[in-house]
């Protein structure tokens, strides 16, 4: 992401520049990080990069328009290419082909517009408090009042009025948050729609919706995972009594976008997007290789769809 | 995430759990980074719960906090609520410079400690914080407390102002009380895992497929 510029429109001292990292959050600790995406990459990588670009917009054609008959004809290709990382130039666009969030946004023209302007929900007030917190150490969400803040106040108020039995819940501004820094505003409101109503996938409203029933689901499944699969883990933290409500329910309510590192983060949305079946539950990996690499998408995304899970689940 | 307890030979004689609740933005994320690490810095909002873990030596004593923080907003209640079982203080914490944050403690965080706490002698703190452009005097506080038995404080997670205080005199409350003693021994974590066995919550999902 390009290094954003300092507003010369808007009063106020301007912020010394700080260090970004490649997605434009400030730098916690310069030249520390162990991710690998902040050190300078060689030359070769980013011809490799190139060559993908080029793969992936052949695949998906002038705006989108060769992709349903692509993913009709080779599936399979689009899948392992989903898996590899879509590029982060096509992300946005390969987001909404592959949720369905496109042709909710054709289908209904003029909708979005009407929610932002004219309709005024419940939520408003609560929708506000939580704006200058949701991602504070992106440089697109911190200035008070800038683009960002306002674009994410505008999805999060629609999309409480479109759909009033969610309304607004905490957490739902960082799905908003991450859809706004690959797209514009409309179309990360019709991601979104297209996610909690289910175009393509089943439904994710439950992780919002009184009582927050998907999100015990997944708690649950994630439990039985736990200790099918890592029962020395699981007998441990039942021995210290710890279940995944402490720390996982953060994970299911954001859809890991809200404490998960950055890129891992990406390249969970990639595949979750795209293979209707969650992936959620198969990271249980992270915590059996955890933490030597587990937090590299590269390692941690073939094992986790290596992992058999119970038809049960 | 909470931190990992250090050391597996229970370098302490008590350990307690205390709970800070209260309407969503009014600090308690704050307050307990104040207490934990000397840090002030702008938070994200809290997903559902969090916890950190603090040990301490107070009146001779080596005990080991374990500090739940919650979701304000009331859609997290059901997650939230089954934090309140076995908590030996509990922080109802409110903004004195938002009205409405106080009148909720009366009108929802008193009642759901009411219907959720297990401890009935659990040590009650009302902790006003913020202080600056107040909406809600000192007086007002107090006599909320009183009525109900609670104690009271007023601090500030920015300035970390009582911040220590508060969590200080919470604990001394606590070794004060012998029912709440017995609790922060071994005791209470059979008696936990005994009642999650029967929590009706964990049971009862099984055979979704997603």
């Amino acid at each position: 992401m390009e290094k954003k510029r300092t507003d010369d429109y808007e009063p106020g001292p301007i912020p010394s520049p700080r260090p970004l990292d490649r997605f434009g959050f400030v730098k916690q600790e310069p030249n520390s990080s162990p991710d690998g995406l902040t050190r300078g990459r060689p030359a070769h990588e980013y011809e490799r990069e190139e060559g993908r670009v080029r793969k992936w917009r052949k695949m998906i054609g002038v705006g989108g328009s060769d992709w349903k008959h692509y993913v009709r004809r080779k599936p399979h290709v689009v899948r392992r290419r989903i898996r590899k990382g879509i590029p982060d130039c096509l992300r946005g666009l390969v987001w909404q082909l592959i949720s369905g969030s496109r042709d909710l946004l054709l289908m209904n023209p003029g909708v979005y517009e009407q929610l932002v302007i004219y309709e005024t929900s419940a939520s408003e007030l609560d929708i506000i408090r939580d704006i200058s917190r949701t991602f504070p150490s992106h440089v697109f969400f911190q200035q008070r009042h800038g683009p960002g803040q306002r674009s994410l106040y505008n999805v999060l108020k629609a999309y409480s009025v479109f759909d009033r039995d969610v309304g607004y819940v905490q957490g739902m501004g960082f799905l908003a948050g991450l859809l706004l820094l690959y797209m514009s505003e409309e179309d990360a409101f019709w991601l979104l729609v297209a996610l909690l109503k289910g175009a393509v996938h089943a439904p994710m409203e439950g992780l919002y919706l009184a009582g927050l029933p998907l999100v015990q689901q997944y708690l649950f499944q994630f439990d039985h995972l736990v200790r099918e699969h890592l029962p020395k883990l699981g007998e441990h933290f039942s021995q210290e009594m710890i279940n995944p409500s402490m720390y996982a329910s953060q994970w299911f309510i954001t859809v890991f976008s809200y404490s998960f590192p950055f890129h891992l983060a990406l390249r969970v949305w990639d595949v979750f997007l795209y293979e209707t079946k969650l992936p959620f539950e198969k990271l249980i990996h992270a915590l059996r290789n955890f933490p030597e690499d587990a937090m590299d998408p590269d390692t941690l995304l073939p094992l986790a769809y290596s992992m058999k899970v119970s038809k049960r689940l | 995430m909470g931190s990992h307890s250090k050391g597996r030979n229970k370098s302490y004689d008590y350990s307690f759990k205390i709970l800070l609740i209260g309407d969503s933005g009014v600090g308690k994320s704050s307050l307990l980074l104040s207490f934990i690490s000397n840090l002030v810095h702008d938070l994200s909002p809290t997903i559902g719960v969090d916890f950190k873990v603090k040990l301490l030596t107070i009146g001779g004593k080596r005990l080991k906090l374990t500090i739940w923080d919650t979701a304000g907003q009331e859609r997290f209640g059901t997650l939230t609520s089954s934090y309140y079982r076995g908590s030996h203080g509990i922080i109802l914490v409110y903004d004195v410079t938002r009205r409405e944050t106080f009148t909720n403690v009366l009108d929802i965080w008193a009642k759901e400690v009411q219907l959720y706490s297990t401890n009935h002698e659990c040590i009650k703190i009302l902790l006003g914080n913020k202080e600056t452009e107040r909406a809600v005097t000192r007086e007002e506080g107090l006599a909320l407390a009183q009525e109900h038995k609670w104690f009271f404080l007023e601090c500030s997670a920015k300035t970390r102002e009582n911040v220590q205080q508060c969590f200080k005199d919470l604990t001394l409350k606590v070794l004060e009380v012998p029912s709440l003693l017995g609790n922060g021994s071994a005791v209470v974590k059979r008696q936990i895992l005994a009642q999650k066995k029967l929590d009706p919550r964990s049971s009862g999902t099984g055979g979704c497929c997603s």
